[in-house]
């Protein structure tokens, strides 16, 4: 862990240069460039409240603020999760040239995509305001929940990036288990209230096991102040994440050097 | 007794061919194949006094290359040590980093920093970087805009003006026009001949060779062959290839 924090110390200026870099050469070509940030949750979002009210009838209150914060949530996981599979490889032209740390090549891609979660959360506080969503002290808990999600896709994405160096077809199975992801984690539906009409128990366990649902979930307490925090799940939680990351970095500083040489 | 600024003892560099494993291998629990090993670098040693500088030659395959990603530290030797003494590196590669979409200026600061330079320490060099490189107004406009001569002439202006105590450069000492090959290797020139600064240079062209190593190491199909001065070892080695 000394050397993660010393890596951190000594490449936190290209980090930090990197993901700024990314975002900028990501609008430089378009028409539209840096509005594309608020365009894209702003487009998801209509198309989900669309299928969600007119198709499923879903009936929760400021329904489009309520999707709006899963969504944002969800979109900063899965982004960062397909990228880190072939992260490795779509920066070859780096690894096989200089040494860098290559937990850092999570963390730069984590801060492009939180970059623009920011930028959704902006949207969000706008659509509340106009809402007029009522707010409470609950709205303190964003914080941690923010840390929690960072951390959360931050293990995730190290493990999936070591393994999509030597497992040729782990994008697709990735790809399978967001689409499932997406559907059991609550996005466009509260898990608390609709799967609770058939299980409470199941409602209960859907939330608490699944990290994205659980962040979801306590993202729309904070926000919209209704219902409880779940204080000690989030807690359990990130002590996982942070054991995994503790885990991931151990075994990435270890097999790192071994990424250039697959042939 | 003078300093050692890289000692390589016993290095021993593979690759592995390490298969990609499949799905359908993993879920019908197929013992994965025997991974095959490629030994680039067979035992390699030699040391390397500061302020000098060091030739590699060997032909096409022989792991020159490999052994100096390897003491760039891009990767570690499977077997033997590879000390810097404290020294830093850097390897003199064509373009580390570069994003095409984003100006000349602004990739400056993007390979300087993988390099391992702070924000400050290029600021610093940013101007003659810009003038070395010859490219006026083109350094705010998008690399992609950038002809292969150009790209070359900014990459090397980057790595050339940005020092450290010991360069690694594998082939690279000749980019760009007529004009600006003679600048770039009397710039090297005057880089190689500071006296802090240990060079091990890794090139086929045997004039560049001997102009500018004090020793050449020779390295054939991972072993090495001859270790000594230039005189001694570059005309062995132009007749063994000839």
């Amino acid at each position: 862990m000394k050397k993660f924090f010393a890596d951190i110390k000594k490449f936190k200026g290209y980090v930090a240069y990197a993901t700024r870099a990314e975002l900028k050469a990501e609008v430089a070509g378009s028409f539209l460039s840096w509005v594309w940030w608020i365009l894209d949750p702003l487009l998801y979002m209509l198309v989900y409240s669309f299928i969600a009210i007119l198709v499923f009838r879903s009936g929760e209150p400021y329904f489009p603020v309520f999707v709006f914060i899963g969504l944002n949530c969800w979109q900063f996981f899965a982004k960062s999760v397909k990228a880190s599979v072939k992260l490795v490889a779509s920066k070859r032209a780096v690894v096989t040239k200089v040494y860098i740390p290559k937990h850092l090549l999570v963390l730069e891609k984590l801060g492009v995509f939180a970059f623009k979660m920011l930028v959704s959360f902006g949207l969000t506080v706008i659509f509340m305001i106009a809402y007029r969503v009522p707010v409470n002290f609950n709205v303190l808990w964003v914080i941690p929940l923010l840390l929690l999600l960072f951390m959360v896709t931050y293990a995730v994405c190290l493990f999936l990036m070591h393994f999509g160096v030597f497992i040729e077809d782990l994008a697709n199975i990735i790809n399978v288990v967001l689409q499932l992801g997406f559907y059991v984690s609550g996005i466009f539906y509260s898990i608390e209230n609709r799967i609770s009409g058939y299980s409470v128990l199941l409602a209960k366990i859907l939330v608490n096991v699944n990290p994205q649902a659980l962040i979801i979930t306590d993202m729309r307490t904070a926000l919209m102040g209704s219902g409880e925090i779940h204080y000690i799940a989030l807690a359990v939680w990130f002590l996982v994440a942070t054991a995994v990351v503790w885990v991931a970095t151990n075994v990435i500083y270890k097999y790192e050097n071994s990424y250039v040489k697959i042939a | 007794m003078s300093d050692i600024a890289i000692s390589v003892k016993d290095v021993k560099i593979r690759y592995r061919y390490l298969q990609k494993m499949s799905l359908k291998s993993l879920l019908r629990f197929k013992k994965p194949k025997k991974v095959k090993y490629f030994e680039a670098v067979k035992g390699v040693s030699f040391e390397v006094e500061k302020g000098s500088i060091l030739g590699i030659v060997g032909k096409n395959g022989s792991g020159k290359s490999t052994l100096l990603r390897a003491i760039a530290g891009i990767f570690c030797a499977d077997e033997g040590v590879i000390d810097l003494h404290g020294n830093n590196v850097s390897l003199l590669s064509i373009g580390v980093g570069f994003n095409s979409a984003l100006s000349g200026r602004e990739n400056i600061y993007l390979s300087g920093m993988l390099l391992g330079f702070d924000k400050k320490q290029i600021d610093e060099k940013l101007e003659e970087i810009i003038e070395f490189s010859e490219l006026g107004e083109f350094i705010d406009r998008p690399v992609r805009s950038y002809s292969s001569g150009m790209h070359s002439k900014l990459a090397f202006s980057i790595t050339a003006v940005l020092e450290t105590e010991i360069m690694l450069i594998d082939e690279v000492l000749s980019v760009g026009d007529a004009k600006f090959k003679k600048k770039s290797y009397e710039k090297m020139k005057n880089l190689i001949s500071d006296k802090n600064r240990t060079v091990i240079i890794v090139s086929h062209n045997a004039d560049t060779l001997r102009k500018l190593c004090d020793h050449i190491l020779w390295i054939h199909e991972g072993n090495m062959k001859m270790l000594g001065t230039t005189e001694e070892v570059l005309p062995l080695y132009e007749q063994f290839m000839s």
